[in-house]
Formats: C-alpha cells, structure tokens, sequence
C-alpha cells in the first residue's frame, strides 16, 4: 500500500524539469559517462592494483610498478644505514651541551664563590709557579 | 532475417576489442551479472552527473564524483543483489560529493595564506561564495526556459541533506524508503528533508513553477 502523498503541481513540475535536464546533457559528458562506466565495469573483478589503473593513472603510479621499484629501494635504503652505522661513530655532540647544563645547576659552584677554598687556590698557584720554572 | 552484426557494429566491436579499456569491457559484459550492472549504470549516470553537477556546480569534479561512485559500486558490491545497488550508489555519490566539498574547503583555506593567491580570483573555491545569496537569487535568472536552469541553481544552494532528500526523490522517483537506504537516515528524517527542500523551492520559484 502506497501511503505517499501525490505530488503537488509544484513537485511534478520540478520532476519534469529535472528529467528535461538529463536528457539535455551533452554529447561530451556522455561520452564520458560511458567511458567511466565501461572502465568501473572492467574493474568490477580486478585487483585494487589494477582497479587503480583503470583510472587512467599515470603509469608510476600503478602499484605493480611501485611495488618492485619500492622493494629495491627500501633494500637500498637498509644497506645504506648498515654501512653508515659501522663506518661512522659520530662524536656525542651532546656531551658538551649537558656539562654545562650541569655546571649551571650545581650549586658547588655558588658556595665556591661564597667561600674560597683558601687551601686549593694556593695549591692551585703552587703548581702555576711550579709549571712556570719549569718551562 | 540475418544475425549477423551489421558492418557498423562490427567496426564498432573492433575498435573496442583494440583498446584495452574495450577489450576489458567486452569480457566484463559477455557475462550476465557484468550485463545487470552494465544496464543499472547507464541508467543512473546522467542523473547521477546532474545531482553531482548541482551540488559541486564544476563539470569535472561531477564527473570524477560519479566516476568514483561507479568503481566502488563494481568493485565492492557488484555481488549484491541488484536491488540493493540504487541505494548503494547514491550513498557512495553523495559521501563522494561531501568528500569534494571538503577537499575544496581546505584547498581554499590554504590558497587563502598563499601570497599569489591573494590578487587571484578564486571565486569558485571561496566558502562565501558558496553560500546562498538571498538577493537577487534565482529568480532573478528566470527568464522563459531558463526556469530550469534556475531550479538547478536553487536546488544547488539547499543543504545538503535537502538537496539529497530532494534529488533522491524527483530526480531519481525513489520513494521515502528507497531513500531514507540511500541517505542512511530514518524515513521520517527523509520526510523532514524532504518537506523543508519543497517549502524552500517553493519560496524561491514558486511562481514560476505553476
């Protein structure tokens, strides 16, 4: 049982318009309407691969080329870092960074300044007087 | 009577058997299930190109939209029964169409930074432009036959749901049901939709529609 409301003159007047519509499309849009249809229908069994290139994708896109070509490249890639990881033994750049940091927060640093240790600063110019009769 | 193809047809046959594309097409339709789907889709594309068109108001990115919803509809659920395909596609077009949308959204958004951009009159990406100007409005436009030119415009500017529920009615005669499948919602959301679509049109051109 149909339990719609008929449509109003206003409906069956857009209804008619809008039919007018579709078959006033061009002869170039249906063209290609129908070029898109044949290719989804020669894809309705294929692999997504191959789904993608029934697109019209550029041929470096297809995956059963970037497959292979991203296989030799992540090899490539692997061997790179492996021989780069034995050649090179970077220097820890950090070192420096973190002694500073160290003596910014060591707190020795202020008491050395509050109160001198009398007994390393005359040591400490013994040895500069030692070294310097030395030489 | 002969059964032998004409000359035409069977140039015809060549030329697609010599594509790729055609050759693919012809062993996807020698079977039946291929010929079902095959009939469906060239029964909807048009209406389809016309509902994408209105919503995206750009000629190629109707096209990809249907293009996209056909291959999904083939690839993922040529295996359903075919009266399930009508709500499927139109479900798969207009999530399509919102997924243009967006991406124009933020393509205009980002064009926006862009210095080049600025002189550029990029109307067709500018979400102001997009939205509805009351004044002068359709109407303005309607002269004679243009009435429906006009009404594409209008149906164009209605929110989405409304211009969905709209469509799916008087373009494609699906009823509330069909519908309410294809817009994933509840008939009576579809007959609110619906209703407020007509009631908007009717401001707009009623008068020219009588």
């Amino acid at each position: 049982m149909n339990d719609e409301p008929e449509p109003s003159t206003f409906e069956r007047r857009a209804r008619e318009l809008l039919q007018e519509s579709v078959g006033n499309l061009d002869a170039s849009t249906r063209s290609r309407l129908t070029q898109a249809r044949h290719a989804a229908l020669a894809a309705r069994n294929a692999s997504p691969a191959s789904a993608l290139s029934g697109r019209n994708l550029p041929r470096w896109l297809d995956l059963r080329v970037l497959a292979p070509g991203g296989a030799v490249a992540a090899v490539a890639l692997v061997a790179v870092l492996l021989w780069s990881g034995s050649a090179h033994h970077p220097v820890n750049d950090s070192s420096g960074a973190l002694d500073d940091l160290e003596l910014l927060t060591d707190s020795d640093g202020y008491e050395l300044s509050q109160e001198p240790d009398l007994d390393f600063i005359e040591w400490a110019a013994a040895m500069g007087e030692t070294d310097a009769v030395g030489a | 009577m002969s059964n032998c193809p004409t000359a035409a047809s069977a140039t015809l046959l060549a030329v697609l058997a010599a594509s790729p594309q055609g050759g693919a097409f012809l062993s996807a339709t020698a079977d039946p299930a291929a010929q079902t789907l095959n009939g469906f889709l060239a029964e909807v594309e048009r209406k389809a190109f016309r509902m994408a068109q209105m919503a995206l108001r750009h000629d190629e990115d109707a096209l990809d939209a249907v293009q996209d919803a056909m291959l999904q509809l083939a690839r993922r659920y040529a295996n359903r029964p075919a009266a399930e395909w009508r709500p499927l596609f139109y479900r798969i077009l207009e999530n399509r169409i919102r997924d243009l949308q967006r991406r124009r959204t933020v393509r205009g958004r980002i064009m926006a930074f862009m210095p080049w951009s600025r002189d550029a009159e990029d109307t067709e990406s500018d979400p102001v432009e997009r939205a509805p100007d009351p004044a002068p409005g359709p109407v303005a436009q309607v002269e004679g036959s243009q009435i429906g030119v006009a009404l594409q415009q209008a149906v164009g500017m209605l929110p989405a749901r409304q211009r969905e529920a709209f469509l799916l009615r008087n373009l494609e005669g699906l009823d509330v049901a069909e519908t309410a499948r294809a817009m994933g919602c509840s008939e009576g959301s579809v007959k609110t939709h619906y209703s407020r679509a007509v009631q908007s049109l009717r401001e707009q051109l009623g008068e020219y529609m009588t």
